[in-house]
């Protein structure tokens, strides 16, 4: 774990740019390629009509052109035949604009007035792709008759361009997957991929029209040759010289389509690559990118389409558009699962369950809340596998598709009744203040007795009414029921907040010790309520150097030390977190000196650490719990209201 | 011969350096260009999400019969925000403007994220057309100001990387590019407020 886990812009930032430049450097490599694989075939032809020139006419008269001049005038010729192919290819192409393109493929133009929810998202979403990439917004068409994923730009410039969308890309996919897809497309409009496509079909076009020249100077010279032969055995040698070039169009025609197929096919890849890269540039999300890929993988329509002249426009789609079973060098994007994983490297291989995709969809819908980063649940309550710790520590910032599908499964695990009042104003403050109570009924007596000082009677009413039905959930769904509760809190009034606030602070401190999951509650009520009740202006981020906070890390990992062991394996657990963070000189602080205002003040402090350099600190924290060879859940909840007051939350466990 | 190539190199340096300050000032402006039109956008959204809330508030009222201080918070909450926003407008880059129409835009989204909770308990309203459209709507325009927001933040680094990079910061100062873009600041509660609402 050399590597800190960063803030969620900083790995994202190093990656996608670097990933970009790369895919701009190989485009620009394989145009070079390209280019000199052209003028290579000029001059093979040149050379091959010399070579032919000094052997066949020995007789003199029969040429009067000045020899030398002949393959310079032979190169010029081939030049001429391969731009002029070009020039009219590229014409014939261009012709109509991406809309006719788009219209051959059964594409319906949308327009900004539609009231369809599905088409309104879909025209909603590319505008919002549109503002993120500043290109100006293209037209939309809709190929209502494609049940499968997939979108293309058609256009030869950003004027005359159009998106197509097809129906299962607008329909299966979520908010943020359709963004991802849309925001692809718009890299390929941005960088004038479609230009790039069409100026290489246009040059092997005119490669081959090279070769089809070969062709018909080899048959009708070979039937004049015939007929000549038998009454002027004379003239045989032109011909033959004649007939040769012809062979040799024919063979360089052959191999300069052959390579400069692939290299088109590579080119393509290298844009699809920088594609996905600045998809994620634009969204800020490789989940959604990658998720709509995994979509693609999962279905077993994928990506292709039905549309007959599908086949011709196949190197425009997002996703190989018709299936092709060909060699990887052929094909115009990059394999579906180099793509993933390219966005999501810890991807396990697996394509989500086909049947599930609809359904997500609707509880994402049902829970929108559930995206943001404040994403908690926990695993089994035993024990952690420590390489989970270790994944999870990573993930920071950074939530998965997985995490928000993982999500969407807890859900089901909460009572309709309790989901219900979770989502109400009034009933949410019960929902967590019941949280709080204590498994001991003494405890829990005397808790609910400072209650009725603190809140008014119906609250004390319905906590006690939730109490039993609370006692039996799930204790992996707690977390997850707080954050549903969030939203409906953050409607209270302010004298309602105060109370509120009072209140969770007397049931923490009841039991009169910091308990690792009250505290993680508590922390995360307040820092996500915080900014709807009180003036939190940011206060200006100066950066300090870690060695300056050494006090601070030296509080936080001692109480993460302390937390759940004994003094001798606090020491152990210190040693091993101390190590990761070798530049600074810190001891074990005594279990006084990290209590929780100490935490509190000492995590304030840490937020002057760069993002980095704070990823570095939970890093060495994960391996003070790993120290003795296993994490609690207890401890990971630690490590995660570490994290998440540092402004770098983690993602919940995942339990597999 | 010698005083030739002198004659050249003393008028074909300039020259040459000439061309190169050109192009650096042709790309200044472009990106310069860039990152205003960027700003642009970000008040056109803005613009339409207040465009957007009186249309809200009248949809609901009639749903929400009991939440009449919510509603009037959303109301007086846009009212502060137009007024942020057109004083901001008045005076781009002026600090003071733009913060106070960050606490403004604060307040708003603080302010519609209570009417869409509240929204929750009433299935009626979830179920109408109007209500289904305009919550797309409003989702889309915060995703807007947001990406619009990213594509200023993007734009004005590029401006900056530029000028600061050698051999451009020779001649950015000259050509009145001494200033660097102010980059704008995502506070962390208005991310976390943006009000995603769907109704399935």
């Amino acid at each position: 774990m050399s590597a800190a886990p960063v803030s969620r812009t900083a790995v994202a930032t190093t990656s996608f740019f670097a990933r970009q430049d790369k895919a701009r450097r190989s485009t620009f490599f394989l145009l070079v390629m390209f280019c000199l694989a052209t003028i290579v075939i000029v001059v093979a032809v040149a050379a091959v009509v010399a070579m032919v020139s000094s052997a066949a006419t020995d007789q003199p008269g029969q040429f009067e052109v000045n020899r030398s001049a002949l393959p310079i005038l032979a190169g010029a010729a081939t030049l001429l035949l391969i731009l002029g192919g070009s020039f009219f290819k590229i014409i014939a192409l261009r012709a109509g604009g991406g809309a006719a393109v788009a219209e051959s493929l059964g594409g319906i133009r949308l327009y900004p007035n539609s009231t369809d929810p599905v088409e309104r998202r879909l025209l909603n979403v590319v505008e919002e792709m549109a503002i993120a990439s500043g290109v100006p917004v293209p037209p939309v068409y809709f190929l209502s008759q494609e049940p499968g994923i997939n979108a293309f730009a058609a256009g030869y410039s950003t004027s005359d361009a159009v998106l197509g969308v097809t129906r299962g890309c607008a329909e299966e996919l979520t908010r943020e997957e359709l963004q991802g897809v849309l925001a692809h497309e718009f890299s390929h409009l941005l960088n004038g991929d479609m230009r790039i496509g069409i100026r290489v079909m246009g040059v092997l076009y005119g490669i081959l029209l090279m070769g089809l020249v070969g062709q018909l100077i080899f048959r009708s010279v070979g039937y004049a040759g015939q007929f000549r032969s038998r009454n002027d055995e004379k003239s045989g040698n032109p011909a033959m010289a004649v007939l040769l070039i012809g062979l040799a169009l024919i063979v360089i025609g052959f191999i300069g389509t052959f390579l400069g197929n692939l290299i088109k096919a590579a080119i393509s890849r290298q844009r699809e690559r920088l594609a996905d890269a600045s998809g994620v540039q634009f969204t800020r999300n490789p989940a959604g990118l990658a998720g709509a890929l995994k979509r693609i993988g999962a279905l077993e329509m994928g990506s292709q389409l039905q549309a007959p002249n599908a086949a011709q426009a196949s190197h425009i789609f997002f996703a190989e558009g018709v299936w092709k079973n060909m060699a990887g060098l052929w094909s115009s994007h990059p394999p579906l699962a180099e793509r993933i994983r390219e966005l999501d490297p810890s991807w396990d291989g697996k394509y989500p369950n086909v049947g599930s995709s609809n359904r997500l969809i609707a509880s994402e819908l049902a829970n929108p809340s559930l995206g943001t980063s404040s994403l908690v649940g926990t695993g089994p309550t035993a024990g952690i596998p420590l390489q989970v710790v270790d994944r999870a520590v990573k993930h920071i910032g950074n939530p998965t598709m997985a995490h928000v599908q993982y999500a969407a499964e807890m859900r089901p695990m909460i009572p309709e009744a309790i989901l219900l009042a979770a989502r109400t104003p009034y009933a949410a403050r019960a929902i967590v203040l019941t949280l709080l109570l204590h498994k001991d009924q003494a405890i829990r007596s005397q808790q609910i007795q400072s209650l009725k000082k603190l809140v008014t009677e119906d609250v004390v009413a319905l906590v006690a009414q939730l109490m039993p039905e609370m006692d039996g959930l799930d204790p992996r769904v707690r977390l997850p029921l707080v954050d549903i509760s969030l939203p409906a809190l953050a409607a209270m009034s302010q004298p309602q907040y105060r109370q509120f606030i009072e209140a969770l602070q007397t049931l923490t401190l009841a039991d009169g010790q910091l308990d690792l999951f009250e505290w993680v509650l508590s922390q995360i009520v307040l820092r996500h309520l915080r900014p709807h009740f009180e003036d939190s202006r940011p206060a200006p981020v100066t950066i300090r150097p870690l060695p300056l906070l050494s006090q601070a890390c030296a509080v936080v990992m001692s109480a993460v030390a302390y937390g759940g062991n004994s003094d001798l394996e606090a020491a152990r657990a210190f040693a091993s977190a101390a190590a990761s963070l070798p530049e600074l000189q810190i001891t074990l602080q005594s279990r006084n000196q990290c209590n929780l205002s100490a935490l509190r003040k000492a995590l304030a402090e840490l937020t002057q650490a760069s993002s980095q350099n704070q990823g570095r600190l939970v890093n060495a924290c994960a391996k003070s719990i790993s120290a003795d060879g296993h994490a609690t859940l207890e401890e990971f909840e630690l490590l995660r209201g570490i994290s998440d007051l540092l402004d770098c939350p983690m993602p919940p466990l995942l339990s597999k | 011969m010698t005083w030739l190539i002198a004659l050249a190199v003393i008028a074909g340096v300039p020259l040459l350096i000439a061309m190169y300050a050109a192009g650096v000032y042709n790309h200044l402006v472009t990106l310069k260009n860039r990152f205003a039109n960027s700003f642009s956008q970000i008040e056109i959204q803005l613009k339409r999400r207040y465009d957007l809330i009186p249309n809200l508030v009248e949809t609901v009222k009639a749903y929400m019969t009991h939440e009449r201080e919510t509603l009037e918070a959303v109301v007086r909450a846009r009212g502060i925000a137009v007024t942020g926003l057109q004083q901001a407008a008045a005076n781009p880059g002026d600090p003071q403007a733009m913060r106070a129409l960050s606490g403004a835009e604060q307040g708003l989204s603080g302010a519609l994220g209570k009417l869409f909770a509240l929204a929750e308990a009433y299935p009626d309203l979830k179920a109408n057309q109007n209500m289904i459209q305009l919550s797309e709507e409003i989702t889309s325009t915060e995703n807007k100001v947001s990406f619009a927001r990213q594509a200023y933040n993007d734009s004005a680094t590029e401006y900056n990387t530029y000028k600061q990079t050698f051999p451009p910061i020779i001649f950015a100062s000259m050509f009145g590019h001494a200033t660097n873009a102010e980059l704008l600041k995502f506070d962390a509660a208005v991310i976390a407020d943006a009000p995603k609402v769907s109704f399935s």
